[in-house]
């Protein structure tokens, strides 16, 4: 089966700033892949170039078999930024059934089933109907999710989906990915937390705009004699010693 | 293009507004209370102009000041000499008439002097005017006092004599402020959407760039289309201007110049970054838009230069349009050129939206 990601040597500039510079790799279908890093890494253009926010200034990034960007695949990404980007104003389900309409979901009924699933999955039932100026962060985090999740996407793209949200909600929200990808979704999600970086099938080291390392968790702690993936992380980029965060 | 998506887009927006209030009162509350302003200035006849007359003996004074006392704006008393000329240099009055007192010595013209404050031009003017009128008047009615006088007998093309300055302007206030706070209100919810990252989610959404400038430019112009038929209710059934034309076409007038305004709010809100950014443009869009289409100076009595950029502006057509419909009642057939360029102004703001919106994805 083809990859659902690929990227040949894709590098993006701005102005002098390299962000990306020259990343290869592979997404199989089905699998949940990390991009961990350091904030200022380029997960976020990494992504941004997957959904076709953002042009690659070189190399090809082709996505569900086309190149980047092409909106015939939109329907078939769901995006989630890193900020909820969504309209305050305006109810969780009026959120909804907006994206719902532009990602072309028909029949109200078919909408509100969606929407009471997709709340009741993300612990929102009893929310639908309130403005999404009333929730709090973590709230946003998952109301985004849930417009991210909608149109039932074959890719999903999670900019750190679970910043803000607390341990017990941080790992229902994991055991959902986790379903969605034995439903045959691929998920690329970027973290800079180690604890989900663990859960990845598999794993993208970013650092300073290049991918140190990509391969399972288990492959990299092997491949750099570490136990713990924070220390792999730290082999790799070459600095034992200096936690991630300060990377 | 998927017509539902625009819809969708468009209804979004829709609701968005309704429920955020202060905007709502931006659109459709602050353009009345201008307008109640101005229309407050024009006819709250405040302050008239005050002239002093220094009588003197001529038999010609109680013809000027019975002439000078039909002049509604003006408020005449007569005064001695040195009060009447200590109360304009206090600016207790605008100016002072000195009628002559008579013998004079032979061979010494006789003298009307008018003494004006100065510091207020129109009010200079408005005393310029009626004593220019009022002693012809009198010198006839004084040498002649059975005789018929000279009578000037106006007939007016347009308008008419019920027509005031308000009248004159009202029009135009309808089309600029109409375009001042679509303007405003799209390009500073245009720019939040791109801060809070929502545009981002619709560019990477099957959405094309065709249906976001649509839904967009559909939204938010139904709320002008609101404020515009708000705005000439308001001119016409509170202010009671008067007008000869069709109501509907000075709708539809508006209309199209605040279809306009939306599609270069979202054009330019491209270039700012922050809400004050958007607030920097108003000096460079807004402003010689006010000045120089016509509104306070007719364009034809502008330099040469300044009415060709009067001409590059959509509110200036705009203006005249409006104009010719309120004041001369002309109708569709004689605004063929006024609405093509409102239309081409709205077309070409549209697809600059759509450019920079392209930029996005850059």
């Amino acid at each position: 089966m083809d990859a659902t990601v690929v990227a040949d040597e894709v590098s993006r500039t701005f102005g002098p700033v390299r962000a990306i510079d020259r990343l290869t790799l592979e997404i199989p279908q089905g699998v949940i892949y990390g991009l961990l890093g350091p904030s200022g890494s380029g997960k976020t253009t990494f992504l941004r170039m997957v959904v076709g926010a953002l042009r690659p200034s070189e190399g090809q990034l082709l996505v569900l078999g086309r190149t980047m960007p092409d909106r015939a695949v939109a329907a078939r990404i769901g995006y989630m930024p890193q900020t909820a980007a969504l309209y305050p104003d305006l109810t969780l389900r009026e959120n909804l059934a907006f994206f719902g309409r532009i990602y072309g979901l028909r029949g109200r009924r078919k909408l509100e089933e969606r929407v009471e699933q997709l709340a009741s999955d993300l612990g929102l039932l009893g929310w639908v109907d309130q403005q999404l100026y009333r929730f709090s962060v973590g709230m946003l985090q998952r109301a985004s999710l849930a417009c991210a999740l909608l149109h039932q996407p074959e890719l999903l793209v999670l900019d750190e989906p679970t910043v803000g949200l607390d341990p017990v909600l941080r790992r229902s929200l994991w055991a959902h990915f986790r379903q969605l990808a034995e439903q045959g979704k691929t998920l690329l999600i970027s973290t800079h937390t180690m604890d989900e970086a663990g859960r990845c099938d598999l794993l993208g080291f970013l650092r300073g705009g290049r991918l140190l390392a990509s391969d399972t968790p288990a492959a990299l702690r092997r491949q750099t004699g570490q136990a713990d993936l924070e220390d792999a992380f730290l082999a790799l980029a070459g600095q034992p010693g200096i936690p991630v965060g300060e990377l | 293009m998927s017509w539902q998506r625009v819809l969708a887009l468009m209804l979004r927006i829709v609701r968005q507004f309704r429920r955020d209030r202060r905007t709502l009162a931006l659109i459709l509350v602050v353009p009345v209370l201008v307008l109640s302003l101005i229309g407050y200035i024009y006819r709250g006849s405040g302050e008239s102009t005050r002239l002093a007359v220094v009588e003197g003996n001529s038999p010609l004074a109680r013809q000027v000041i019975a002439l000078l006392e039909q002049t509604s704006s003006l408020h005449v008393t007569v005064m001695e000499r040195e009060q009447a000329l200590q109360a304009v240099g206090r600016r207790e009055v605008d100016g002072v008439l000195v009628l002559p007192t008579l013998p004079v010595q032979p061979g010494t013209p006789l003298k009307v002097e008018l003494i004006l404050e100065g510091s207020q031009p129109s009010a200079a003017g408005a005393i310029i005017s009626a004593v220019s009128r009022a002693l012809p008047l009198a010198i006839i009615q004084t040498v002649s006092p059975d005789g018929q006088a000279l009578q000037i007998e106006p007939r007016f093309l347009h308008g008419g004599p019920q027509f005031d300055q308000l009248d004159y302007f009202a029009p135009t206030f309808i089309g600029f402020f109409a375009f001042f706070f679509v303007f405003l209100l799209t390009s500073v919810s245009f720019l939040r959407e791109r801060l809070q990252g929502s545009i981002e989610r619709l560019i990477v959404s099957p959405l094309d760039r065709k249906e976001i400038v649509l839904g967009y430019m559909l939204g938010f112009t139904l709320f002008a289309t609101v404020q515009s038929i708000v705005m000439v209710i308001f001119t016409v059934a509170v202010l009671r201007i008067h007008y000869v034309g069709e109501l509907w076409l000075v709708a539809f007038l508006t209309f199209l110049l605040t279809v306009g305004a939306v599609n270069l709010g979202i054009f330019l809100s491209a270039f700012a970054r922050t809400e004050l950014q958007v607030v920097q443009f108003i000096p460079i869009v807004i402003t010689p838009q006010g000045l120089l289409s016509g509104i306070i100076w007719p364009v034809d009595s502008l330099p040469r230069p300044l009415q060709w950029l009067a001409q590059a502006l959509p509110l200036t057509w705009a203006n005249e349009a409006l104009r010719a419909v309120m004041i001369r009642g002309e109708g569709l057939d004689a605004l063929g050129l006024h609405l093509a360029v409102l239309v081409g102004f709205a077309v070409a703001m549209a697809a600059l939206a759509m450019v920079t919106l392209r930029r996005e994805v850059a």
